[in-house]
């Protein structure tokens, strides 16, 4: 009962920072209300006995990658969308219908039953406890998804670079 | 523990309404956060999966997922930069150069 409540009071904070972050017309805002809707992911992850990606969640996504944003956001000193006219009619009753669309789409597939119905893995929940929800993943990580794990590693990499080339500063 | 549906449709919620800022935004540096919002709520229902049905692959497309993202993030961010550089602006309507 507590951990479903648990459930409920996330899901509630996750909708509502997602809500703001398309709502506010101001981007830091948005931001921020993203970061609130990641935390609230984070405990969700927790609630589902993920703890390493809770953590990963709060460190990398929260913290790392929306301090780029809010950085990117104060370095382009951006104010509020300014309230003109979009440039296409109807694009807010056209986004709106587009959103309920793939909601509706998501939603009969994931109420389906014929997903549950997949072979079970080997990780049950009381194996994941005794053996550590962290280790196992490490060990994944350098075993079965080793070449996902490399591969990754020179996306980043050619992220990196990638990024400097472009918002580098071009002398003529 | 709430069952596996509810997580599913909180998931398609974060999904549907990344989708609809996605539309409905202007700013390049809003799209992109919705771009995250929708990664997360794909996310959300690889862990959810994961552990209904006993496994930890879904726990590990979410680490791989999470690795795109910030790829992903500081490459558009980038661009975006360059744009404002350019243009004095992130205004996507105003960003139509290749427009017939």
């Amino acid at each position: 009962m507590a951990s479903s409540l648990f459930f409920y009071f996330l899901a509630v904070v996750t909708t509502v920072g997602a809500i703001a972050v398309v709502a506010f017309p101001s981007p830091l805002y948005s931001v921020l209300a993203l970061i609130l809707t990641f935390l609230g992911l984070a405990g969700l992850y927790l609630s589902l006995h993920a703890q390493f990606v809770a953590i990963v969640q709060v460190i990398i996504y929260a913290s790392a990658i929306m301090m780029l944003f809010l950085f990117v956001v104060m370095l382009i000193n951006l104010g509020r969308e300014e309230k003109r006219e979009l440039r296409l009619p109807g694009q807010k009753l056209l986004g709106a219908i587009a959103g309920l669309a793939v909601f509706s789409v998501l939603l009969k597939i994931f109420l389906s039953t014929s997903l549950m119905t997949g072979k079970r893995g080997s990780f049950p929940p009381e194996r994941v406890s005794e053996l550590g929800n962290t280790q196992i993943i490490g060990n994944l990580l350098l075993t079965d998804y080793v070449l996902p794990f490399q591969a990754m590693g020179v996306l980043l990499f050619v992220g990196i670079v990638g990024a400097v080339v472009l918002a580098r500063r071009r002398s003529r | 523990m709430a069952p596996l549906e509810h997580y599913l449709i909180l998931s398609a919620v974060l999904f549907s309404l990344g989708v609809v800022g996605v539309v409905v935004r202007r700013n390049a540096i809003v799209v992109i956060l919705c771009i995250e919002l929708m990664m997360n709520g794909a996310n959300l229902a690889f862990v959810a999966y994961g552990r209904y049905l006993d496994s930890m692959a879904g726990q590990m497309i979410v680490f791989f997922v999470m690795a795109v993202a910030a790829a992903e993030a500081a490459i558009g961010l980038a661009i975006v930069v360059l744009i404002y550089r350019n243009r004095e602006s992130t205004d996507l309507d105003e960003i139509n150069l290749l427009k017939l």
